[in-house]
């Protein structure tokens, strides 16, 4: 037995040698860039890198993530908190930026725009402002925008005599009756709105909507309520309403309503209006989709007296604080957000490009029209708290707001509850504390 | 004189040479972990402040935190209705499953696919059979000509979704030891029990409960932690909703893992060791109190 103790001996020294080396090649060849889950964003992704490897001769490594925006936050965290190198570039949710920046995981980008083609007033200043800028320093750049949209069943407006979609809410529910009503006499059932009313993110970028276009939001001031305002109360009570006394809205909005069984109840017809981002539309024109050509796109319609409000989504390029190779990450960046590449991400992958001047392009004002709509919305943006413990307010908005619209809670009791447990969220993380 | 003391000694070192692996084990994989996390929870160790020693600020903010009170009030609520419910159909397809007959092998084979399933899984597909609108559970209810229900849509609707989903997971786990727990059983006290005149009853009240007990606590002790630990299922069916009625405790310790903060999630997470080892301890000192009785 002992006489074979060396041979073992080399052998595992060779082993372990061989992977350390294997590591540190690749650590020092490629750019690693963490991208999301669904299969046809990694197919955009693949085709673009490869172009970028042919032109630039960087290689360059995709790391795929899950399709789940907190397990792909989840896996960055995990990486960033180690210090590792990798990934050197990665997306971030809007929502996410400020826990990165204040988390000191961002290199700031400003030095590196300097020396490249790229400039920075090509993108959505409102985007660029109020998501990619923390603490006066610029972190992220968008690679596409998302914010809150209203579809309409273009058909049925026409059918009963409505020229145009609604812009105040009480058009909406008025619509909706009068439409559901004639519709159920032909024999068709039709739910009259669908949105996002599950406990998850997308419920507060419902209600920053609702009560955006009432005058009301998220304050985050010293004297200043931070949800428990009139406006916030009214807002809120119309949600609720639209579930239980006007009953336009599904009865399991406030449990199933996410993105996905939105798009789903629109696309297969059963429903007249849709609050959804930008995806939806190019799903819904598909070529099997039973709305083909029946779907409209809108701003979303607002309160008497407010302005109708969209909240800010989509994704931001990062780059790695911790990443040892930063001149040739960034020449990725440039690449990706190059007019080129934003313009096919939005013709191939039917994204909303973070560049404004995509939207003049004359393929593209051809082929997606309705982007020219988009383009009003985007600079009509409206930001979730740019705060680093931004998930700990949404975890207690989503908990009450559920609770309101579900109605296992009053919509007042609901928002003074919600209220006094923010309060303790921002006395607990707010900056005055931290240095 | 001199010498047995230095082999008794001798010993004693033998003993806790070989002694040592067993004993590492469990140091380096429960109790250092268990000591780090609590630890880190008296840091300030939130990714976007200064990292710093708090003491224990994080514990005392557990103890005025109302959603932490809510998640624990849904958790324990949650192993009080889930455990007993598990233990007795549990027993009962156990029971089943001794019953000489042809089908034996193939109910034994069958009972395990739940328990091999991941809940991840499991809780797609209960989710879709509590779907509003597409659900078979729905579908049945039509049939009989009543509205839809929105199975999660109530407090109490959720709570009940997620015990039912449980016990379908979890049932086959607590009858496999208790079948085995059967199986020990000698035949020959039932036939003597049977010569007597004893009831089918009674021969289960005197014979098989107790001689059964050893199995069922470690059956309850596996069960109650479990339930207590239980994240899964309730981040897919339901995510806590609705309004946060079925948040669990570990649920809640992740969000706050996610958001950054890891002294007060690593707070969280030594509540929930503290609470298992309670329980554990509980479970133990009544399993024994039963046996010494007798």
């Amino acid at each position: 037995m002992n006489r074979y103790v060396p041979e073992f001996l080399l052998m595992f020294i060779c082993a372990v040698a061989g992977i350390i080396a294997a590591g540190c090649s690749k650590k020092e060849a490629s750019v690693v860039f963490a991208v999301g889950g669904a299969p046809a964003e990694i197919d955009f992704w693949e085709k673009t890198i490869q172009r970028f490897e042919e032109q630039s001769g960087i290689p360059v490594e995709l790391l795929r993530q899950p399709t789940d925006t907190d397990q792909r936050r989840q896996n960055l965290v995990t990486a960033l908190r180690a210090s590792r190198s990798t990934p050197d570039l990665f997306l971030m949710d809007v929502a996410w930026i400020a826990q990165f920046a204040a988390s000191e995981w961002l290199e700031p980008l400003a030095p590196f725009l300097e020396g490249s083609p790229l400039s920075i007033n090509v993108f959505f200043e409102p985007v660029i402002r109020t998501a990619a800028t923390y603490n006066g320093t610029l972190l992220a750049l968008p690679v596409y925008v998302d914010a809150g949209l209203l579809y309409y069943r273009k058909d049925l407006l026409e059918k009963y005599g409505f020229a145009k979609p609604p812009e105040l809410w009480d058009e909406l529910v008025a619509m909706a009756h009068t439409i559901i009503r004639g519709e159920s006499q032909e024999g068709n059932e039709l739910t009259g709105f669908v949105w996002q009313g599950a406990q998850y993110e997308g419920l507060v970028c419902t209600f920053l909507e609702f009560a955006g276009s009432n005058g009301g939001g998220i304050t985050i001031a010293d004297s200043l309520p931070i949800v428990a305002t009139d406006r916030n109360r009214s807002a809120l009570a119309f949600m609720h309403g639209l579930v239980h006394s006007e009953k336009i809205s599904p009865v399991n909005t406030g449990t199933d309503m996410k993105e996905e069984e939105v798009r789903f109840s629109f696309q297969k017809g059963a429903a007249l209006f849709e609050r959804n981002w930008p995806y939806a539309y190019s799903l819904h024109q598909a070529d099997d989709s039973p709305v083909k050509g029946k779907t409209g796109i809108a701003v979303l319609p607002r309160f008497v007296g407010g302005t109708s409000a969209a909240t800010l989504g989509g994704w931001h390029i990062g780059l790695s604080r911790f990443s040892r190779q930063k001149e040739r990450a960034f020449a990725l960046i440039a690449y990706l957000l190059s007019y080129e590449v934003q313009k096919a991400s939005a013709l191939e992958a039917g994204w909303n490009p973070g560049r404004t001047d995509i939207y003049g392009d004359s393929t593209i004002m051809e082929r997606l029209p309705h982007l020219v709509t988009l383009h009003d919305v985007f600079s009509h943006a409206v930001s979730r708290p740019n705060v680093p413990w931004y998930s700990y307010l949404s975890s207690v908005l989503q908990r009450w707001l559920n609770a309101a619209l579900t109605g296992t809670v009053p919509v007042d009791e609901a928002l003074n509850k919600c209220e006094k447990e923010l309060r303790v969220i921002v006395e607990r993380y707010s900056t005055r504390k931290q240095h | 004189m001199g010498k047995r003391i230095s082999r008794a000694s001798s010993d004693t070192v033998w003993l806790a040479v070989l002694l040592m692996p067993a004993l590492l084990l469990p140091v380096a994989l429960i109790l250092m972990p268990a000591l780090c996390t609590f630890v880190n929870g008296c840091m300030q160790d939130v990714t976007f402040m200064p990292r710093r020693w708090a003491g224990l600020a994080n514990y005392a903010r557990l103890v005025q935190d109302p959603a932490l009170f809510h998640s624990l009030r849904f958790t324990l609520l949650f192993i009080a209705v889930s455990v007993p419910l598990e233990l007795a159909c549990g027993l009962l397809l156990a029971l089943l499953m001794q019953v000489q007959s042809p089908l034996r092998g193939m109910l034994r084979a069958l009972v395990l696919i739940p328990w091999a399933i991941p809940a991840a899984i499991a809780g797609r597909v209960w989710e879709l059979i509590y779907s509003y609108n597409w659900g078979p559970a729905n579908y049945l209810v039509k049939l009989t000509g009543a509205p839809a229900v929105n199975w999660l849509g109530s407090s109490t609707g959720a709570f009940l979704a997620i015990v039912i989903a449980d016990l379908w997971k979890t049932v086959p786990f607590v009858a496999i030891i208790l079948l085995a727990g059967l199986s020990a059983i000698p035949e020959h006290l039932y036939r003597q029990a049977e010569v007597d005149g004893a009831s089918f009853i009674r021969r289960f009240v005197a014979i098989t409960l107790p001689l059964l007990r050893p199995v069922m606590i470690v059956a309850i002790l596996f069960r109650t932690i479990d339930a207590l630990r239980i994240f899964d299922l309730i981040y897919i069916l339901t995510s806590g909703g609705p309004g946060g009625a079925t948040s669990s405790l570990s649920l809640l310790g992740y969000t706050y893992f996610v958001g950054g903060d890891f002294g007060y999630g690593s707070a969280i997470s030594t509540l929930i060791f503290l609470i298992a080892l309670l329980v554990a301890l509980l479970v133990v000192r009544i399993g024994r109190f039963g046996s010494s009785m007798r």
